[in-house]
């Protein structure tokens, strides 16, 4: 027996003609691309796609989970005490931490030495931000520059973490900020 | 025979028991922190406390000797609000920072918070702080804030490693454990008190923030040190925790040395050296073979032995001390019987190492010494005999007093010598195999694979065979 299905598509005529159907979404796309032809030839902005990676788009929902960043103190040290709970919740185990013993400054004497993400591991579930108990670790919406063609050349240390800045962080200021990419609006 | 109930389960314990010991042994848990099965009661933590039927107040298990008929309830409301209040006064000071010990995982007080304390503190006064991160000794961090004066340490040192350098000081807030005035914790058995802390006040040192314990796991394994064979927990890490961007080196590593409990040779108990055993362990490996000083594979090696073999006359072999009793065997059957077999010891004193004493640590520092005895015989190596192969199985050998004879090592390590024997063969540690090894006792003590050998590097039981011609 054939099974029924709830929402079984109910065709009219027109669609059952199928050609006109074809027509009509040939020219929603052809007018898209013609719009974005218009707007790249006239040098003006707009275009609904982005040049990625001089471009990148900036309306990611403000939810987005993007790039990790580690925050820093005050004494711009880094904020992250090295306790592994994001390595150890992170189910794609795509971080990894060695840890460093400094008890010249009791109030943090341990400190990630070296701090690793494997972004070709990485799921982007956000657990390790979650899990954080110094909100050490956080991640921003904007996804820079993650394609590669070695998963090796794929991980991000420390000094990335730490130096990346993303444009605004209204919870936490970062120190100067670096330029930026463009950003474009559609 | 005393009979008594537990949790409404009738529970048989031994004249002379606690109520502690008999509902341990019996499967029941009540929390403890200062009890320790093979120290004195101090009965100071107050976490044990039961309700026993007849008394008016609660008491602590530890303490109280089984009776005929006693009627005893460790899970009452009563007993879990008392729990509550004790967890409550224990972490009145503490600094909460599981985060950065590494006792957490395996830590007493953190168990208990989960299962028997409460999210928040009472207390709204500020945390009194005390000393943080000194050095107890070279080998030990100690924690003041951490602790919670439960005196497992002072007490191993007054009544099982008997040097008395442990005691707690001053009162109230202000008390912590410190060394005898004036004079280092140098106990040979000192490591033991990180392993006996219910909490991270003892921190290792040379294990201190190298990993999370929940990222290793132990594989019993025995050390090496001296003639006793101690049983060890060697921690490695598990396979799903392996690392790839710190180094693959760190995923043969052996993070730390515990005591593996082993009542019929050590307790729970180890000595310094043995928890220093992944240390010597990590001392440069032999890993390639050399033909002459030329590197090889280990089939030509092999291949090269063999004609060493053929040509040789009269062809000796100087017994090594870390062999278990299997390639000791393997030995016996495949070569032993062709050559001239010496014995001779690897390993001595050291300067500044206890020499012998009446607890654990023997003078023999070898640990194959009584196998070798009972299947060789006491031989040293005769240079009159004019042999012209000599196999050195061990290492720290003087190349120049075997004469001119042709040389074969079975090393594991890295031969010190400025000269080089004709043929190295590395040859795998105990971490790489799994064997026994019989201690001066006569007790046979077995060790697990901890690690892969190395590609080059050969087991030295599966050698003897194929050497010969």
């Amino acid at each position: 027996m054939k099974k029924e299905y709830w929402n079984k598509p109910a065709l009219g005529l027109r669609e059952r003609l199928y050609l006109l159907e074809v027509i009509r979404g040939l020219c929603i796309t052809g007018g898209v691309f013609l719009g974005n032809m218009w707007k790249w030839l006239t040098f003006r902005k707009g275009a609904l796609t982005a040049y990625y990676p001089e471009e990148i788009r900036s309306d990611y929902s403000p939810a987005n989970r993007g790039r990790h960043v580690l925050t820093r103190r005050e004494n711009g040290g880094v904020q992250c005490v090295s306790c592994n709970m994001c390595a150890t919740v992170c189910p794609a185990y795509a971080i990894e931490i060695l840890s460093a013993a400094d008890f010249d400054d009791p109030c943090h004497p341990k400190s990630p030495e070296r701090f690793e993400i494997d972004y070709s591991r990485c799921i982007f579930c956000g657990f390790c931000v979650e899990a954080c108990p110094e909100d050490a670790i956080r991640m921003v919406k904007e996804v820079p520059d993650f394609p590669g063609f070695d998963r090796d050349a794929m991980w991000a240390g420390r000094d990335l973490l730490m130096n990346w800045r993303p444009t605004g962080d209204p919870a936490k200021q970062y120190p100067a900020a670096s330029p930026s990419p463009v950003e474009v609006q559609p | 025979m005393i009979e008594l109930k537990i949790d409404n389960q009738t529970v048989e314990a031994n004249e002379g028991e606690t109520v502690l010991q008999a509902a341990l042994r019996s499967g029941i848990e009540i929390p403890h922190f200062c009890y320790h099965p093979c120290l004195s009661v101090a009965g100071n933590c107050r976490i044990c406390l039961v309700k026993v039927d007849g008394r008016p107040k609660l008491v602590p298990s530890c303490n109280l000797p089984v009776a005929p008929g006693m009627t005893v309830e460790t899970d009452t409301e009563d007993v879990r609000a008392a729990r509550r209040a004790v967890m409550q006064f224990i972490t009145l000071n503490h600094p909460g920072d599981c985060g950065i010990c590494d006792k957490a995982g395996e830590c007493r007080l953190q168990d208990y918070h989960v299962r028997y304390g409460e999210e928040e503190s009472h207390s709204r006064e500020p945390k009194h702080h005390r000393p943080k991160f000194s050095d107890l000794s070279p080998r030990i961090v100690l924690d003041n804030e951490r602790c919670l004066l439960c005196s497992r340490c002072v007490r191993f040192t007054r009544e099982v490693s008997g040097s008395h350098q442990l005691g707690i000081v001053e009162r109230g807030s202000h008390a912590r454990v410190e060394r005898l005035e004036g004079r280092p914790f140098d106990d040979p058995y000192s490591d033991n008190v990180i392993g006996l802390c219910p909490t991270g006040a003892l921190l290792s040192r040379d294990f201190l923030y190298k990993s999370r314990v929940w990222y290793l796991e132990p594989v019993r394994s025995v050390c090496t040190g001296c003639a006793r064979c101690c049983s060890v927990n060697v921690w490695r890490r598990q396979r799903e925790w392996h690392v790839r961007a710190l180094g693959a080196e760190l995923n043969r590593a052996a993070y730390r040395v515990t005591p593996f409990e082993n009542p019929a040779i050590n307790g729970p108990w180890l000595c310094n050296k043995g928890f220093d055993l992944h240390r010597r362990m990590a001392r440069k490996r032999a890993l390639t073979p050399l033909i002459g000083g030329r590197e090889a594979t280990a089939e030509e090696a092999v291949q090269e032995a063999k004609r060493l073999f053929a040509a040789a006359g009269n062809p000796a072999v100087l017994a090594f001390a870390p062999a278990s009793n299997e390639e000791l065997a393997a030995f016996r059957d495949g070569l032993g019987r062709r050559v001239q077999v010496y014995t001779r010891e690897d390993y001595h004193t050291e300067p500044g190492e206890v020499a012998e004493d009446d607890f654990l640590i023997r003078g023999d520092k070898n640990p194959a010494s009584y196998s070798i005895r009972a299947l060789f015989g006491n031989r040293p190596y005769a240079p009159a005999a004019r042999h012209d192969l000599v196999v050195i199985w061990g290492e720290r050998v003087d190349y120049h007093a075997l004469g001119g004879a042709k040389l074969i090592h079975l090393a594991s390590f890295e031969p010190a010598g400025e000269t080089a024997a004709d043929l190295l063969i590395p040859v795998s540690t105990t971490f790489e195999r799994s064997g026994t090894f019989t201690n001066f006792e006569g007790k046979v003590n077995r060790f697990e694979k901890v690690f892969d050998k190395p590609a080059q590097v050969l087991h030295a039981g599966d050698l003897f065979g194929r050497l010969v011609p």
